[in-house]
């Protein structure tokens, strides 16, 4: 078995999956992570990437252009990030139980408008992104291909994680957001408009998680189908406690999830005699297990998931 | 300003229940077609269906609902049908439809099995009917596909086709009624090729399209070129890895032709129109026994759809091989046991 692992193009086509699995991860939890430093709580990101997921399609197969429906799938995110900061910035309400609603929302509406396109008509079908490899980076044994010979989604994604990690340290603006999530009274007094903040974080979680759902859509698969997103919107929440609130922290760990889960679907063709179920088990077991290496530091914004009225003592 | 966003939002949600309430509700669909004519029956009968997904789902719910329309048509049944239910709500499903009045009720799925027995002894008179279940009583019966001799067909093409010597067949969640599929599926290609290497998976769910497809390109890495899902609607993404390799793949409970013309060998059909042509004439007619049914092949139960990418050769075998399913010469086995 150890053999058949231990070859260079097995280890090179693992990797190759495990950043295919990571990146809609990834971009879900960039939104997340951008949200929750400023004290919103969005539990609704697996309906955000529905949505993004469903409208890409609708919009690139009604269009016929990708980049349209890129367009349709960001708006889509957004709608539902919206809906939630609605909620709980302006309404002040519960985000938790805001978010878990909107996630059952979104899988009934896609359904539903899902139907309705697809009345009377057979499979619909759209055509994917192409590949365009990186030279030289392309050609790192094992991890180059993995990483340099994507698409143009994934390589956005990339140029993000880095802009959101100096975005935080070194702007004006991202301490802003970071302060709010963290002291919201103190931000205020500091002359930092609260709510706007929230509100412009919110607008950011919605575009980068539709995009999530999208990039499934449009570089992946190339068809929608109901429920497509099953559980990734949880899991990116995992991710972002996981890597600590941090943009490579996150990064790590949808990479570790994406190998988890790539891992085990080889070791089933391979014809390892363990149960599905079990080998299913292992990138949340992974998620667990590390997740039980962070306590007591777990970085989390102090005012998270606390609604802000302003004035209120 | 807040109460009118709070108004809009009670507004937004209605809007959406009502969205949801359209998906699950009941739709009648034939019932114009009048009880005097071909049926038989005095007055028309109201049948329910209930269904584990969407009846658009271009698989195996679509096909069951299809087919209860066209037999509703030809008996001049009133139809309703509820949607996406979970195993929890099966039951409930199944007592509000019984209280209601309806005379027949379908579940289409071996998960309906258990809620129709545990429902049905409170309402003798409702007749219940269930599709790949193991249950049967006074007023319940079960009709099982023997899915299991398409799926051996198909492992004879697969093991035909293929010139590396391996192939993969992968399902959703290890049911009983999908895992006979995978080993029919292998003992079809095993009958060819008793050296052949049979790859399984399965991907746990019957809506991560995503994953299916990644099952498919782990697979298809380590050499395998022709591929076998029976995975609904996640399947896809197993077509979707498949014609980016330019490998065969082999479809399952539709015409799937159309997702990927070119690489498809065949699709397995399960005609439900039939299965439940044959379970609604024998309420109709007053034939109807709680038992349980095996349909194969030579009931037109289950069939195969060959595309025209399986040479003539190929397409003989495949044809002596179906001709003797037919005539009983060819006992396929029923396998619910998981093999790896």
């Amino acid at each position: 078995m150890l053999d058949i692992i231990l070859t260079v193009s097995f280890l090179s086509a693992f990797f190759s999956a495990a950043v295919r699995l990571a990146v809609p991860l990834i971009y879900a939890g960039l939104g997340e992570i951008i949200a929750e430093k400023a004290g919103i709580l969005n539990i609704g990101m697996e309906g955000v990437m529905l949505s993004g997921a469903f409208f890409s399609f609708a919009g690139a197969w009604l269009s016929g252009s990708l980049f349209v429906g890129l367009i349709c799938g960001m708006l889509g995110g957004l709608a539902v990030s919206m809906l939630h900061a609605l909620l709980s910035i302006r309404l002040a309400k519960d985000q938790s139980v805001s978010g878990l609603a909107l996630n059952m929302l979104m899988l009934g509406v896609t359904s539903f408008l899902f139907k309705l396109l697809s009345a009377g008509q057979s499979y619909q079908q759209i055509n994917t992104m192409p590949t365009i490899p990186l030279p030289i980076l392309c050609r790192i044994p094992f991890i180059g291909n993995a990483f340099f010979n994507r698409d143009l989604l994934t390589y956005l994604l990339y140029i993000l994680v880095i802009l959101t990690y100096f975005f935080y340290r070194r702007t004006n603006l991202g301490l802003s957001l970071a302060a709010v999530g963290e002291h919201p009274r103190a931000a205020e007094s500091a002359g930092i408009n609260v709510h706007r903040c929230q509100w412009l974080s919110m607008v950011v979680n919605g575009i980068l998680g539709g995009t999530g759902g999208a990039y499934l859509v449009l570089v992946q698969l190339g068809v929608f189908t109901e429920n497509m997103i099953s559980g990734r919107g949880y899991i990116a929440l995992a991710t972002v406690i996981l890597g600590r609130y941090t943009p490579f922290g996150m990064f790590g760990a949808a990479l570790l999830f994406g190998m988890a889960n790539a891992l085990q679907i080889r070791l089933q063709t391979i014809g390892i005699s363990v149960s599905p179920f079990l080998l299913a088990m292992l990138p949340y077991l992974i998620t667990l297990l590390a997740m039980l290496g962070t306590v007591g530091k777990d970085n989390r914004p102090e005012s998270l998931g606390k609604a802000y009225i302003k004035g209120s003592r | 300003m807040k109460k009118f966003s709070a108004l809009l939002l009670v507004l937004v949600i209605a809007l959406s229940l009502a969205a949801c309430g359209g998906n699950s509700g009941s739709n009648s669909g034939g019932d114009s077609a009048g009880g005097s004519s071909s049926g038989g029956s005095e007055k028309g009968l109201q049948v329910a269906l209930c269904l584990s997904g969407a009846a658009n789902d271009q698989g195996w719910n679509q096909t069951a609902y299809e087919g209860t329309v066209k037999v509703c048509e030809k008996y001049g049944c009133s139809l309703a049908y509820s949607e996406n239910l979970g195993t929890a709500d099966i039951a409930a499903a199944f007592a509000d439809y019984a209280a209601s009045g309806y005379d027949v009720i379908i579940g289409h799925g071996f998960e309906f099995g258990d809620p129709a027995l545990e429902v049905a002894a409170t309402y003798p008179d409702v007749k219940f009917i269930c599709t790949e279940a193991d249950a049967s009583a006074d007023n319940v019966a079960s009709f099982v596909m023997a899915c299991e001799q398409t799926a051996y067909v198909e492992g004879i093409i697969a093991a035909n086709m293929s010139k590396s010597g391996k192939i993969g067949g992968i399902g959703p969640i290890q049911g009983d009624s999908l895992v006979k599929i995978i080993n029919g599926f292998e003992d079809g290609a095993r009958s060819v090729n008793p050296d052949i290497e049979v790859q399984t998976a399965w991907t746990n769910s019957f809506t991560d399209t995503q994953l299916a497809q990644e099952v498919a390109a782990a697979m298809i890495d380590s050499g395998v070129d022709v591929i076998k899902h029976c995975a609904n609607a996640c399947g896809n993404g197993a077509m979707g890895a498949a014609v980016e390799a330019g490998i065969w793949c082999q479809g399952d409970s539709y015409d799937q032709s159309s997702l990927a013309p070119d690489n498809i060998l065949d699709s397995a059909l399960y005609n439900l129109d039939i299965v439940l042509d044959i379970a609604l004439t024998s309420v109709v007619d007053g034939s109807f026994k709680g038992e349980v049914y095996n349909l194969g092949m030579s009931d037109g139960a289950v069939s195969l759809l060959l595309s025209d990418n399986v040479p003539d050769d190929v397409r003989q075998i495949a044809q002596t091989a179906i001709d003797q399913i037919i005539s009983g010469e060819l006992q396929v086995v029923r396998d619910y046991t998981v093999r790896n």
